[in-house]
């Protein structure tokens, strides 16, 4: 049976991601992209609900260390993150399936790549069930 | 009371039936621990069930017409086939709906086992606990043959449920269990015809940090550099938890307990649930931690997130079904 191509939401900042490039040439090529206006803008509640809906793997790509157009919201997204990978373990989702990525690419070229070396990682730890993780994990560990 | 009530004939009053899901018995307490009120909320209503306390059959509910019970209040959360049956003739037979107590209203604590699955739970229990001596591997079933006869048992759904995944509910009570004096407030305003909006929680709509007597001393800008749990310090009194450290989900719950944790010297743990228009308040919570933590790297931010020991017990203690990730419609 041919696997599924894993599905990845990506997040990222306008203002170090593709705001030069066509933000309809990078929709093209990025299935699931959400541009946003500062990774601090991302809640929990954004990144449990693409688990939930489905995603396989979720990759936010943020401003580098000390360049964020509001001072500090790639810090805040990676605090937030850090204590999610908490509840993330509890539902059997492991650490690997969400990442945050601290960099800049204005015209968004090394954006599908980045998304593709995130779907081989996710790929390897196999598909997740998007609608009950629970039931997922405990088969995991009856095997 | 009014002079017309009071001379309210029997048949006048209004039918109120109490019942009991799946519930530790702390609700149906409360409703008690109103106390010499409680005479005056009797002789107001009909009681037509209330397994705890009054010897009516659900039979007689099941002869009654459709929406003859003017209030229909539940409490206990919806785990086998037999909550589910009777919650939805309690629908069927009542006007108002009430969600009573954080397990109607969320799924409360027994929701937590929703983070196993229901054959890992029945594998515990029946054969892997240290404590179970079970040779023949005995596992109840729903359907028994015995001597020619079939005995039933309800059926164990695969999670915890809120009443709102089973039927339609009108309002909520929350609380672990709901304190008295709300109580009392939600069934005067259920005799006065002064009930809000459909929907609405009969309790505060404020967050409890707004109503806590310490947010005073809370500063502007939280930062917290280690986390500890309340056991393993000597809390101040007068401080702010989170200002010293301790995980108090104040900024997440609604308010309305009467700051009866806060108290006590402690921490908020949720059991008022979410404010409104918050999806998942465990999530929202975790937000607003994050931002407190004052960590200089990646690694003293994982050493600080290490600290939260238990961070499902934390952040869902009181509302895993209804959250997120495990929100099911039964
Ligand atoms: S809400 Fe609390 S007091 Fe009420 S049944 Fe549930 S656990 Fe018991
Ligand atoms: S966090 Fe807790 S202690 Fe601090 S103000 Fe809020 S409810 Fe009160």
């Amino acid at each position: 049976m041919k696997e599924k191509e894993p599905k990845i939401v990506c997040f990222s900042c306008r203002f170090s991601w593709g705001y030069l490039g066509s933000e309809e040439d990078i929709a093209a090529r990025l299935e699931n992209w959400i541009p946003i206006i500062c990774t601090g803008k991302i809640d929990p509640v954004h990144i449990l609900t693409a688990f939930r809906q489905g995603a396989d793997g979720v990759l936010i790509l943020g401003c580098p260390e000390g360049d964020c157009h509001y001072q500090d919201g790639n810090i805040e997204a990676r605090k937030r993150i850090t204590l999610l990978y908490n509840v993330l373990k509890s539902y059997g989702i492991e650490r690997e399936r969400l990442k945050l990525h601290l960099g800049a690419d204005p015209v968004g070229k090394t954006m599908p790549q980045l998304v593709k070396e995130m779907a081989d990682t996710v790929r390897k730890l196999g598909p997740r069930s998007g609608d009950n993780p629970i039931q997922k994990k405990s088969a995991a560990r009856t095997k | 009371m009014t002079a017309a009530k009071k001379g309210r004939k029997m048949t006048d009053k209004k039918k109120v039936a109490i019942l009991w899901l799946g519930s530790c018995g702390g609700c149906d307490e409360t409703i008690v621990d109103i106390n010499e009120l409680i005479l005056g909320v009797v002789n107001s209503v009909d009681l037509v069930l209330w397994p705890v306390a009054l010897d009516f059959k659900y039979h007689h509910i099941e002869k009654m017409a459709d929406g003859e019970i003017a209030l229909g209040i539940i409490n206990g959360h919806v785990r086998n086939s037999d909550h589910a049956e009777m919650a939805r003739l309690m629908r069927q037979k009542s006007q108002v709906i009430l969600a009573f107590g954080a397990c109607a209203c969320f799924g409360g604590t027994p929701g937590l086992a929703n983070l196993r699955s229901k054959e890992d739970i029945f594998r515990w229990v029946y054969q892997e606990a240290p404590t179970v001596i079970n040779p023949k591997g005995v596992c109840p079933q729903t359907t028994t043959s015995l001597d020619g006869k079939e005995l039933t048992l309800p059926e164990m759904f695969e999670s915890v449920h809120s009443l709102d995944q089973v039927i339609d509910v009108d309002y909520y009570l929350p609380g672990c269990p709901p304190p008295p004096y709300l109580v009392l407030k939600a069934i005067t305003a259920f005799l006065e015809d002064t009930l809000p909006a459909k929907g609405s929680s009969l309790a505060s709509h404020k967050a409890l940090c707004d109503t806590c007597p310490r947010n005073a001393s809370k500063p502007n800008k939280v930062s917290i550099t280690e986390i500890k749990r309340i056991h393993e310090v000597e809390a101040d009194p007068t401080k702010c938890f989170l200002s010293q450290g301790i995980i108090c989900m104040g900024p997440a719950t609604r308010s309305g307990c009467g700051e009866s944790c806060i108290n006590i010297n402690i921490p908020c743990r949720g059991c008022f649930g979410h404010i409104e228009l918050v999806a998942d308040s465990g999530a929202k919570f975790l937000s607003g931690l994050a931002s407190m933590i004052d960590a200089d790297d990646e690694a003293g931010l994982e050493k600080i997130s290490e600290q939260v020991r238990d961070t499902m017990g934390y952040l869902y203690r009181f509302s895993l079904p209804i959250s997120i990730m495990n929100q099911k419609k039964l």
